[in-house]
């Protein structure tokens, strides 16, 4: 007689495994399971039919995949349940957390005139158009009432630095605070650099303070899309990246490129632009449908699918650097494959839901009204105040979070309760973006066949997949942005 | 070229396929087709209408595999929807909802 049982006697006897939630999309011959986190897999149509249908036995190698990702459970088994709730309240951990992005509209003049800018006034009214410090002071009392651990406080414009006197302010005053808060304080400028003073650089080196610019590419694209007096944009921008990396360091500036008709064919031109500043990483985003981008026609000058001709080529290309050894990120990339790779939430407030809107950034506009966000600002610019969610002065911090020009787009746009997107098997990488849908659709929700959001998205999520499922090195790199 | 019809009428046995399961696939495709969903005991007719000039005749294959997905996918909402539920509760709650409190 056997000292052992047989293996079978230890295997479960009523049904071998259970579902666990999933949902699932077709893609070219195969089938995307995604779990309730983002977890996934990509199945041939006969293992996902052999899935749908339980007929895998316990012992199949599929079964451990399944098991592994979370997507089936045997009876009686809590740790998937246990693990996939904790790695959920991982994800939703920034809801606790609430704003942690202010941005301080300090002036709204600039001395650019460009075709697509969403907010800029050439005037030297400042007057009109500059923050005051009262107004500064009472941003600063919302900044700190909120109960993130960490605030990011961000100065724009216009061109920010035409009120520079302000920025030092707010920034003194905020460290004041922050010696009894304890929170993790940052700053940031986005400035065209075009202003860059030596008093500026030693003041952002004794506070920290990282500067964010624009750059566009090549000079004649750049200066084509950036017209100020002198036509030296891109000299003034590239030489200012320059002054800021010797000063501050190298990683102490980043710059944001806007993708226009003009740049649809040169994406390997604009990469190598920034390699050539010791930009190590950049940002392949398409034209936003606000402001005088559509006042403008810029916005209508290319569709979705052009610009994922345009992302698509700048990726392979970035990847083929990586390849040889040259380090490049795609930031929009990178923030996707952080979703779709681990259970961090990067928290990048156009690919969130709730949507991060007001409880991810909030804007702070030269004026004292507050926007839920800076493109629902844009939008005000042109006349439509619907994301205005009050004001500096004239409304309390409760009243402001809880005004229902905050709380009905961020219901109404929830992706898990969404048309579509509840049982779209990418929602989990994906977001809801109630102000781009408003300014599209006129809704906060939109309709997500015809939205181009959504088929932007989508597109790069199935390219972001299929790269990383067919290709090894490309594989690598994203494991490697994914952190 | 002959002339493309203009809608196209399809059935689903009513046993099979809810109106839920059809009206989820149709919203998926109402870039392409518009669908009037007419409900009866025993089969569901379906009208697709062309939405601009998309052949709504070319769209059926594809219409007919989504519904299929959509039922799939009710079935699945369906047969883990306590367990997503209690997932959710353990995720957002300290209450000891899937542990009660008990003897160590």
């Amino acid at each position: 007689m056997s000292r052992f049982r047989q293996l079978e006697d230890f295997r479960p006897e009523a049904a071998e495994w259970e579902l666990l939630p999933f949902r699932f999309e077709r893609l070219n011959g195969r089938v995307l399971v995604t779990n309730m986190v983002g977890e996934h897999l990509a199945l041939t149509a006969e293992e996902f039919d052999q899935l749908a249908e339980k007929r895998l036995s316990i012992d199949s190698p599929l079964v451990r995949r399944l098991r592994a990702k979370h997507l089936i459970r045997q009876p009686g088994d809590r740790s998937p349940s246990t693990l996939l709730a904790l790695k959920a309240r991982t994800r939703y951990r920034r809801l606790a957390e609430s704003t942690g992005l202010h941005i301080f509209v300090v002036s709204l003049r600039c001395e650019h005139s460009c075709p697509y800018c969403q907010v800029s006034r050439q005037s030297s009214d400042r007057e009109r158009y500059d923050m005051s410090p009262e107004t500064a002071e009472r941003g600063l009392e919302m900044a700190f009432r909120s109960p993130s651990s960490a605030i990011k406080i961000e100065f724009q414009g216009g061109e920010p630095l035409l009120n520079f006197g302000l920025i030092e302010e707010i920034v003194r005053r905020a460290e004041r605070r922050n010696r009894d808060e304890g929170r993790n304080l940052g700053f940031v400028i986005a400035t065209n650099l075009a202003l860059l003073t030596d008093e500026v650089l030693e003041f952002c080196a004794r506070h920290d303070v990282n500067i964010s610019t624009s750059l566009d590419g090549p000079a004649d694209l750049h200066n084509k899309n950036r017209p100020r007096p002198g036509r030296n944009s891109w000299e003034l921008a590239v030489e200012g990246i320059r002054r800021v990396q010797e000063a501050l360091g190298i990683d102490r500036v980043s710059a944001l490129m806007t993708t226009t008709k003009a740049s649809l064919d040169r994406v390997r031109e604009i990469v190598d632009c920034y390699l050539e500043l010791g930009l190590r990483g950049i940002f392949l985003r398409p034209l936003s449908p606000y402001g005088f981008a559509i006042k403008t026609k810029s916005y209508s000058a290319y569709d979705a699918e052009r610009w994922l001709d345009f992302y698509r080529e700048g990726l392979a290309y970035i990847l083929e650097l990586n390849g040889r050894g040259v380090p490049m990120t795609e930031y929009l990339s990178s923030v996707i494959l952080k979703k779709m790779l681990t259970n961090r939430e990067p928290g990048y407030v156009d690919l969130t839901s709730p949507a991060g809107i007001g409880i991810g950034a909030i804007v702070y506009n030269y004026d004292g009204s507050v926007y839920a966000s800076d493109e629902g600002r844009m939008l005000a610019e042109m006349g439509d105040e619907t994301f205005r969610l009050g004001h500096l002065v004239a409304d309390s911090y409760e009243e402001i979070m809880t005004s229902e020009a905050l709380l009905a787009p961020l219901e109404e746009s929830f992706a898990p309760s969404a048309p579509m997107c509840s049982d779209c098997a990418f929602e989990p990488f994906c977001g809801s973006d109630p102000v781009y849908h408003y300014a599209t659709s006129g809704d906060f929700l939109g309709r997500k066949p015809e939205s181009d959001f959504c088929r932007r998205n989508m597109a790069v999520f199935k390219y972001l997949l299929e790269m990383y499922e067919s290709d090894a090195s490309a594989r690598a790199t994203f494991l490697d942005w994914a952190g | 070229m002959p002339d493309q019809a203009a809608s196209v009428e399809l059935t689903f046995d009513a046993a099979g396929h809810s109106v839920d399961a059809i009206q989820r696939a149709a919203y998926r495709f109402s870039d392409r087709v518009s669908c009037e969903v007419v409900s009866g005991e025993t089969e569901h007719r379906c009208i697709l209408t062309a939405v601009g000039d998309v052949d709504p005749c070319a769209q059926v294959a594809d219409f007919r595999t989504e519904v299929l997905d959509q039922v799939l996918r009710e079935r699945i909402r369906a047969e883990t929807e306590p367990i997503r539920t209690m997932i959710l509760a353990q995720a957002f709650s300290k209450t000891g909802v899937v542990d009660p409190p008990g003897p160590a």
